[in-house]
């Protein structure tokens, strides 16, 4: 199948829209024919990410490139950074402000979910920006039989 | 199970009825929406006190058919226009989140 290729912009604080990223991930890999279970994974990974873009940054942009054999999504935001990434990645770790928690965000999940759920994850940030990249990889199972 | 269980006992208030035929089966109730998306299964009714616009996008993707409010809480006019978009059925009641997690089990959901 032809690969799927597409940039998203992630708004600051548009928790609104917030999950508009992962919806439509979800919606392309459906029609691939990929299982529910596989969808599942990316669909949380995906989401994670995209909310952190929301709540935690000045907002950025995601990639998501789907081929025949695996899944990426790259998330690039401005800034601020994650100051400590060993500690962010640790579950129930959070700065979330007080629209993030009254939104119900704020557990310190979301980084542990996406570790969980993904084949590889790359987190990488400065004060410039935070770059999250995360992969599944595409096998005979993953498909719906 | 169908949802019926919940549009037919009175002590959950229909707010929509959006998704008439929906299947459930299993709870999984909570307040923070990482949780939620991390241990919540395809069919179970989500019980939270969360009445925001995020909750509803977290069951669309995670494919939870229906919501219900402990407290009485009732979600805002936008909520409500996004549920039936989305085709998830919401429900109010006067009972607490653990009271509703345990009537819920006694009606085999
Ligand atoms: N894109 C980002 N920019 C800046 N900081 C971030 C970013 N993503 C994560 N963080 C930092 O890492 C912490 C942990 O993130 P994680 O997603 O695990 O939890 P959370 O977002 O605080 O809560 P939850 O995801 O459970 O709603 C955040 O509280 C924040 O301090
Ligand atoms: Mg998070």
């Amino acid at each position: 199948m032809d690969p799927y290729i597409r940039e998203h912009n992630i708004e600051r604080n548009d928790i609104a829209n917030a999950g508009t990223v992962a919806s439509l991930t979800k919606r392309a890999l459906k029609q691939r024919g990929l299982s529910r279970e596989f969808i599942k994974q990316v669909t949380i990974g995906v989401y994670e990410a995209e909310i952190n873009v929301v709540i935690h940054s000045y907002g950025g942009t995601a990639n998501v490139a789907i081929d025949d054999d695996f899944v990426e999504i790259t998330f690039q935001d401005k800034g601020p950074g994650i100051e400590n990434i060993e500690q962010a990645l640790q579950a129930g770790y959070s700065t979330a402000s007080s629209y993030a928690i009254e939104n119900g965000f704020g557990a310190g999940m979301g980084l542990p979910n996406i570790q969980a759920v993904s084949d590889e994850m790359d987190l990488q940030s400065s004060e410039n920006g935070t770059y999250l990249r995360i992969k599944f990889n595409i096998k005979e199972d993953s498909y719906e039989h | 199970m169908n949802i019926d269980v919940l549009t037919t006992d009175s002590r959950f208030k229909a707010i929509n009825d959006s998704a008439p035929d929906a299947v459930i089966s299993g709870i999984f109730a909570c307040d923070m929406l990482s949780h939620v998306m991390g241990h919540a299964a395809e069919g179970n009714v989500l019980v939270t006190v969360l009445s925001n616009i995020n909750v509803l996008g977290v069951a669309s993707l995670l494919d939870l058919p229906a919501i219900v409010y402990p407290h009485k809480i009732v979600p805002n006019e936008t909520v409500i226009a996004k549920a039936n978009e989305l085709g998830i059925a919401l429900f109010s009641t006067s009972l607490t989140t653990a009271e509703t997690v345990i009537l819920l089990h006694e009606l085999g959901v």
